[in-house]
């Protein structure tokens, strides 16, 4: 299992794996029902990713097959300390690959290149009621920061 | 005699008995003496005697040969949910089986459970009186979860029908059609179509046994199973079971339909809904040459014997009476039972299931086996008493008997149990006390 950046032929394995973690959010929520063309975005989404600076897309590949994605950014937290945080958009490991430690390898990887480009704290963002990715940041010593609450007008 | 008839029969025959079991003594009254012997003052002893040690029950009372028949009634036979008032009729049949065939006390008992928990519960309060609990026609997959828990949580065995007994006949079948294909259970190639309760744990028991999970390719409404399916991570928290067998079957990742699956398959399971047009001819025939095929939805199997057979299909089994190759639970939820009790077992393990099942297979091969012969039937009782001691040893070998038993004590023991039900019913048919229907 190789944990690298990824490439322009990677893109839509990534992609279908983007689309997957937005499916599993719907799961667990009504209001993040995911639109009918959310590969065409995802791969538009993605492929603004690969090669930015300031950005980072990671991939687990066994072999030629991608089992898993990371997509996160940097940002500023304006009024805060500490200042500069990495901010993990989308995360994602496909099943049969869970449970091995490789989403942990996956976060940690991550966290390290993101400490390269200047992050101080590490973020991620989650539904609130996505229970696996809740429990998967709260296991390894995150905590809720923010809440965003939502209703249909 | 066409299905009709026997509707009509059965509601008739059940109105004039009223009922098709109910208890009955063991004990003599010689005087009214005898009260005062079997209840009080006489019982007190006994009761403090349990007190002292709740094993004793197992010795004073009945509850070493009583298992309750629990359902709530959410999915009977394939009428579905209605209801445990109606799921009495069958329960009482169930029991009647149990009864007549493994010799058991078993207690017809339909209960009005709101939620999974609340049956839970139920079940879990019962375990005083009872060596046994047997579950029967829950949903799937609450079905799963009930069993897993009360498994889990209760020190007398609990089982589910739909599961292992249906899984374990049909281990039994396959064991017996592999063998007259000229094929090793390790090596072949099996498709499970349908995943509910049977196919389920027929998957486990497969592996169990000695199957390759990645010569087994399952498929549910939605297709076949693979770990990269769309709704996969639904399936993760929406059914577990199901989600298991999606990441570790279908080793060579076929996705797709059935015909798909059946590709260069040796034996298909079906259970998967009512026939008899769910399988097609042109799916059976991309199968192996030689190939086993079992339907088993009642009462309409997936696909008719005639046709599976005309589209290739070696060897063919159904649910039913009226085909040869019938693969009915009936062959061993009595045996199991028998078995399980005759050595107090504390719980059913898979091992016992798969013992049981090859003592079936084997007692068929001995009578000797053809494409039109692969199990006993039901009125080859002989087998009962065998399959039962080979429960009972193989509970003692697990180590979760509470009684020691040789094996030819095993066979005694169960023999002369399942004898003495059938003496009763003689006896009682013999004197006018159970009399033949009127015509």
């Amino acid at each position: 299992m190789q944990i690298r950046r990824a490439r322009k032929e990677d893109l839509p394995a990534v992609a279908d794996l983007i689309v997957r973690t937005k499916r599993l959010n719907n799961e667990f929520d009504p209001l993040f029902a995911v639109v009918a063309d959310a590969k065409t975005r995802a791969e538009k989404y993605i492929g603004s990713t690969i090669g930015v600076p300031d950005k980072l897309l990671l991939v687990a590949a066994e072999g030629s097959k991608i089992v898993g994605v990371l997509r996160a950014e940097m940002r500023e937290r304006l009024f805060y300390e500490p200042h500069h945080e990495g901010f993990i958009t989308d995360f994602y490991v496909l099943p049969e690959y869970r449970r091995k430690a490789l989403g942990n390898e996956v976060l940690q990887q991550a966290s390290a290149e993101l400490r390269k480009m200047g992050a101080e704290i590490i973020v991620a963002d989650v539904p609130s009621r996505n229970e696996i990715a809740n429990n998967f940041y709260s296991k390894r010593g995150f905590r809720a920061l923010t809440s965003s609450f939502g209703k249909s007008p | 005699m066409p299905k009709e008839d026997f509707s009509r029969k059965a509601l008739a025959y059940s109105k004039f008995y009223g009922g098709k079991v109910g208890v009955s003594p063991k004990v003599p009254v010689r005087s009214l003496d005898d009260f005062s012997i079997w209840y009080t003052p006489g019982v007190a002893a006994v009761s403090r005697a349990i007190a002292e040690d709740a094993e004793l029950s197992f010795e004073y009372t009945g509850r070493w040969n009583t298992v309750a028949v629990v359902t709530d009634g959410t999915r009977v036979l394939g009428l579905g949910n209605i209801g445990p008032e109606g799921a009495l009729p069958v329960m009482e049949g169930k029991s009647l089986i149990y009864n007549y065939l493994g010799g058991v006390n078993a207690i017809p008992l339909p209960v009005r459970a709101k939620s999974e928990e609340g049956l839970i519960d139920l079940v879990r309060a019962l375990e005083p009186s009872l060596g046994g609990v047997n579950l029967e026609d829950i949903e799937s997959p609450k079905c799963f979860d009930v069993l897993d828990r009360l498994r889990a949580e209760m020190k007398i065995p609990v089982w589910h029908d739909d599961q292992q007994g249906t899984a374990g006949v049909t281990l039994a079948a396959l064991f017996n059609a592999l063998e007259l294909t000229g094929r090793k259970l390790k090596g072949s190639r099996i498709v499970l179509f349908g995943a509910g309760a049977a196919n389920v744990a027929a998957e486990r028991l497969l592996v169990k046994a000695g199957v390759n999970p990645k010569d087994i390719v399952v498929l549910d409404s939605k297709g076949i199973l693979h770990p990269e399916r769309d709704d996969i991570d639904q399936l993760m928290l929406k059914n577990r079971w199901k989600y298991e067998i999606a990441i570790h079957t279908n080793g060579d990742r076929i996705t797709g339909g059935l015909k798909d699956a059946l590709k260069g398959a040796d034996a298909l399971v079906c259970a998967a809904g009512q026939g008899p047009e769910l399988v097609k001819p042109d799916e059976i025939r991309v199968m192996n040459k030689r190939s086993i095929a079992f339907f088993m939805a009642n009462p309409v199997p997936e696909m008719l014997p005639p046709a599976a057979l005309a589209a290739g299909a070696e060897i063919v089994a159904t649910g039913r009476s009226d085909y040869p190759n019938q693969v009915n639970n009936s062959l061993m939820f009595p045996a199991i039972f028998r078995g399980a009790l005759d050595v107090r077992a504390k719980t059913i393990t898979d091992p016992m299931v798969i013992d049981a099942a090859h003592e079936l297979a084997a007692f068929a091969r001995e009578k000797g086996i053809s494409k039109d012969y692969i199990l006993p039937t039901m009125v080859q009782w002989e087998v009962y008493p065998r399959v039962a001691a080979k429960v009972a040893q193989a509970a003692i070998r697990e180590g979760v008997a509470r009684r020691k038993m040789t094996a030819a004590e095993s066979l005694r023991v169960a023999t002369e149990t399942i004898e003495h039900s059938r003496k009763v019913m003689n006896a009682l048919r013999r004197n006018g006390i159970i009399l033949d229907p009127p015509e």
